[in-house]
């Protein structure tokens, strides 16, 4: 067999080029927690527009407190939770990933077993 | 001890330099240093517990050391992705085979184009190597013994094209005439130059193809050497003499 040097070469370069970035289990616990912050600003936002708008009488002096409050904090909630739910359910979705692989090796195993012990399976060698 | 042609052992591929590594709270790796220099096999050896498969996530990028820096071809890869890792050329072959049970012997290859090959290319290299899994391709991987998952695990690694090799416990439940064959197939890989890790607690076979070993114990590397030094002293490090 050739001695695969050009190989190892282009390795190194490689190497040498990679752009690290952040791990990606560390940049979605950042965005996890964004999203936790955004949604907890939103609902603080809210009950500020709340708060203001509920101190006024006229309905022109309430207008400001309605878009600053209800509306971006609105904004801030849904922008949140959908971030929540993304880095979230990633997260959850990969361990339902691994444990199906987990429980369909199980699974073969057992039907294996089932065959060896009818005298169908093929022998260990 | 093999020699392989063709190599330049000066600069190591991997280079782990005071690598601390844990669990949570739990440190098991307490400073370990350790090379891999191009081209070369080493062994990495000890006791069960002593670290040696945390050592070798380190090194595939699974596990991010808590202090110490990994080098790969003289850069630091600290924080480095594993599928970035992979990509490049390091190829990890964990403990336990890692095939898909449910999938055939074909269709467990087909999860290597995304290294930019085709199946068919893939299916050539594997099958070259190991003749076996030919005559199994239609077969669920699941169904196979334990040395021909092996292979398979090993065919889908080489099918990258791998530059560094990380092999965990080839030997796991497996007979040692297959052990035997699978480390002679080990030593035709290290002959083209690649350069291998092995982490194994059976050291018997693994000497016989490394070119260099370290025994490990307790979260430190605590000898290295060439297998001609260490045979000796590896019933104290099992033994915790």
């Amino acid at each position: 067999m050739e001695t695969n040097t050009q190989r190892v070469e282009e390795f190194k370069q490689e190497v040498a080029s990679m752009h690290l970035s952040a791990p990606v289990d560390a940049s979605e616990r950042t965005w996890l927690l964004v999203g936790i912050g955004l949604a907890v600003a939103g609902i603080v936002f809210i009950v500020f527009g709340w708060y203001g708008a509920s101190g006024e009488a006229e309905v022109a002096k309430q207008v400001p407190y309605i878009i600053s409050g209800a509306v971006v904090g609105l904004g801030f909630v849904m922008a949140g939770c959908a971030l929540f739910l993304r880095y979230s359910l990633g997260r959850y979705l990969r361990f339902w990933l691994v444990r199906d692989l987990y429980e369909q090796r199980a699974q073969t195993d057992r039907i294996i077993e089932a065959l060896h012990a009818t005298g169908r399976g093929r022998e260990e060698f | 001890m093999s020699s392989h042609e063709g190599v330049d052992h000066d600069v190591p591929l991997l280079e782990l330099r005071g690598v601390r590594a844990a669990y949570g709270r739990i440190e098991v790796l307490h400073g370990v240093d350790l090379a891999v220099p191009e081209g070369a096999v080493v062994a990495l050896l000890g006791p069960n517990g002593a670290g040696k498969t945390t050592t070798l996530n380190v090194c595939a990028g699974l596990m991010e050391p808590t202090q110490g820096s990994v080098y790969l071809a003289g850069r630091r890869i600290n924080g480095a992705a594993p599928d970035q890792l992979a990509r490049l050329g390091v190829c990890t072959i964990p403990e336990g085979r890692g095939v898909f049970p449910n999938l055939t012997v074909r269709e467990n290859l087909s999860m290597m184009t995304f290294s930019g090959r085709s199946l068919p290319e893939v299916e050539a290299v594997a099958y070259e190597r190991f003749p076996r899994l030919a005559e199994r391709r239609s077969q669920l991987a699941g169904t196979m013994s334990g040395g021909e998952q092996q292979m398979l695990a090993m065919a889908r690694g080489l099918a990258t094209d791998p530059a560094l090799l990380l092999l965990d416990e080839l030997s796991m439940g497996l007979a040692p005439l297959i052990v035997e064959e699978l480390y002679a197939i080990v030593a035709q890989i290290a002959a083209t130059g690649v350069s291998i890790l092995v982490v194994e607690q059976f050291a018997r076979t693994v000497l016989g193809v490394a070119d260099y070993a370290a025994i490990m114990a307790s979260g430190r590397i605590v000898q290295v050497g060439t297998p001609a030094d260490l045979e000796a002293e590896l019933s104290s490090a099992y033994l915790g003499g």
